[in-house]
């Protein structure tokens, strides 16, 4: 492959990790709605999952509240992989979604089912061609705070 | 129906462990090939066909090992289905032989972990959990919390899935490991993926298991009277997940149940002995709680009873299960079908499950993002 060395414009860019899954302004996630049952589903899908639709499956930008459904701290993973994380089902109420997402914002051992969560982009490493990727996780939301 | 029946005629495994390098997959392999042939009494020259099993094993592994056993020039096939991969080999052995393409045949499942695999086992790279930080262990912590807070049950109970396991394990001599532990150790091993600690996981771990498949010509050319038959060989695969349901639906549990139910006409009640997919304490709970044979959100407390203890009512693992006998990957589906095998001719020793007639064993391997699971295969054996 052959290498350039002048830097075209948007080589240091920063783009989704994956693409339609986030959009960066506004930070949001990314699925498909179903506009025969309502159903939302994250990733986005060219079906529905609950009808099983295959034709009007929109896009969708989902909610930035979560709640946690359930979590874990984890404390053993594999090299390159610094622990302890917290990973958690959190689930997105207003659209029906449950998505599978790190959590920051707190002490691990603080966290607890049903607490209050919002959506962040958080960089997911360096693409080959030296654009920054963006993906997602979910900050605790400060005590007191509302939506 | 329409395939005919379909028996195991011998199994061989050698003591699943941390082998050393220079014992490789290919040694494993045809150590337990070896073994299974003598058992059955059937000569390579005889085997018409090899199966194999395997995750990490390279291209063509099953290649490598049917070279070494007599059986090149022969069909052989291998068969990747993370866990799961050692029974989808035996489904695909079980459906050529019943429908009468062949009337022996070897199954292998094998695994050489230990020097490829550090802290744990993950989804492919491009699976999209696999770039968020899902481990095996994480997903199933979040099962354990979620199952302790809806059903109430306590981390003792999920913990003695730990304990019954490797209580059954000290009559197998081939379990990694063959020693009783305490509720106490359980609860005090170091954290993994909380509220799991190191003994509620399966060991990464080498070995090799194998079983011949015959068809009744089959048998009659080794002078075999009677021999377990495999009633059933089901796998599905998961569905993509909507909404925000229980996570220990175990959907992918009760349609692999019911359709080894189906196809060997055996309703959940009359399995007598289930070897089961314990990769995690809390997945033999929910998943034997999926199949329809415990009751929803009572499996932790009755494994705390016994009534999945050798002895009690519904004997779970009485091999050690994963969490004692180890989980070369590949392998794991093969060795339940030894064991099985081993129950129904009352050749288990110490760790006999009593009048044994018909089991059941499963597998659940790898997870696909948004899926309820990748591959779960469910074997019924009867007698």
């Amino acid at each position: 492959m052959p290498t350039t060395t002048a830097e075209s414009p948007g080589t240091r860019a920063v783009r989704p990790f994956r693409d339609g899954l986030v959009a960066l302004d506004p930070p949001r996630l990314l699925g498909s709605r179903c506009a025969a049952c309502g159903t939302t589903a994250f990733p986005p899908r060219e079906f529905c999952p609950s009808c099983r639709a295959v034709e009007h499956i929109d896009k969708a930008e989902l909610a930035t509240a979560g709640r946690i459904h359930s979590f874990t701290i984890v404390r053993q993973a594999p090299p390159g992989m610094p622990v302890p994380y917290v990973l958690a089902w959190v689930d997105l109420p207003d659209d029906g979604v449950r998505l599978l997402t790190t959590v920051v914002g707190t002490q691990p051992e603080e966290v607890e089912l049903d607490q209050p969560v919002e959506l962040e982009l958080t960089p997911f490493g360096t693409a080959d061609d030296g654009a920054s990727l963006m993906g997602f996780r979910f900050r605790v939301t400060t005590r007191g705070e509302t939506r | 129906m329409i395939l005919d029946p379909v028996h195991v005629a011998g199994a061989g495994m050698i003591r699943f462990g941390k082998h050393p390098a220079e014992t490789t997959l290919e040694t494993m392999g045809a150590q337990a090939a070896t073994a299974a042939m003598r058992d059955a009494g059937v000569r390579a020259a005889d085997v018409e066909a090899l199966y194999v099993g395997h995750v990490f094993g390279g291209p063509v592994a099953g290649q490598r090992i049917g070279a070494r056993i007599g059986l090149a020039g022969k069909p052989v096939s291998n068969h990747e289905n993370y866990c799961s991969s050692g029974a989808t080999a035996l489904r695909e052995a079980w459906i050529a032989v019943g429908a009468g393409l062949y009337d022996l045949v070897l199954v292998v499942g094998v695994e050489k972990m230990t020097d490829r695999v550090k802290g744990g086992v993950q989804p492919d790279p491009n699976d999209l959990d696999a770039s968020i930080g899902f481990l095996f262990a994480a997903g199933h912590a979040l099962s354990a919390r979620r199952y302790m807070a809806d059903y109430g049950a306590t981390r003792e109970q999920i913990a003695a899935v730990a304990v019954k396991n490797h209580a059954h394990s000290v009559a197998n001599p081939y379990a990694q490991y063959q020693k009783p532990v305490s509720l106490g150790e359980v609860l005090g091993a170091r954290p993994i993926a909380e509220p799991l600690g190191l003994l509620d996981c399966s060991p990464i771990s080498d070995g090799a298991a194998a079983v011949v498949v015959a068809s009744r010509a089959g048998l009659r050319r080794l002078g075999i009277r009677s021999a377990p038959r495999v009633a059933a060989c089901a796998l599905v695969s998961g569905t993509v997940q909507a909404g925000l349901g229980d996570v220990n639906e175990e959907d992918i549990s009760r349609r692999a149940g019911a359709e080894a139910y189906r196809i060997a006409g055996v309703a959940a009640d009359e399995i007598d002995v289930v070897e089961m997919h314990d990769c995690f304490t809390i997945a033999e709970i929910v998943r034997l709680e999926g199949l329809g044979v415990l009751p929803r959100g009572e499996g932790a407390r009755l494994t705390e009873a016994g009534y999945t203890s050798l002895g009690g009512a519904l004997p779970v693992n009485p091999s050690g299960g994963l969490l004692s006998r180890g989980h070369p990957v590949g392998a794991t589906g093969a060795a339940q079908v030894c064991e099985l095998f081993w129950q129904l001719t009352g050749r288990a020793g110490g760790r006999q499950v009593e009048g044994a007639t018909t089991g059941l064993a499963y597998c659940k391997g790898g997870s696909v993002s948004g899926t309820d699971g990748a591959s779960v295969t469910t074997v019924i054996l009867t007698t």
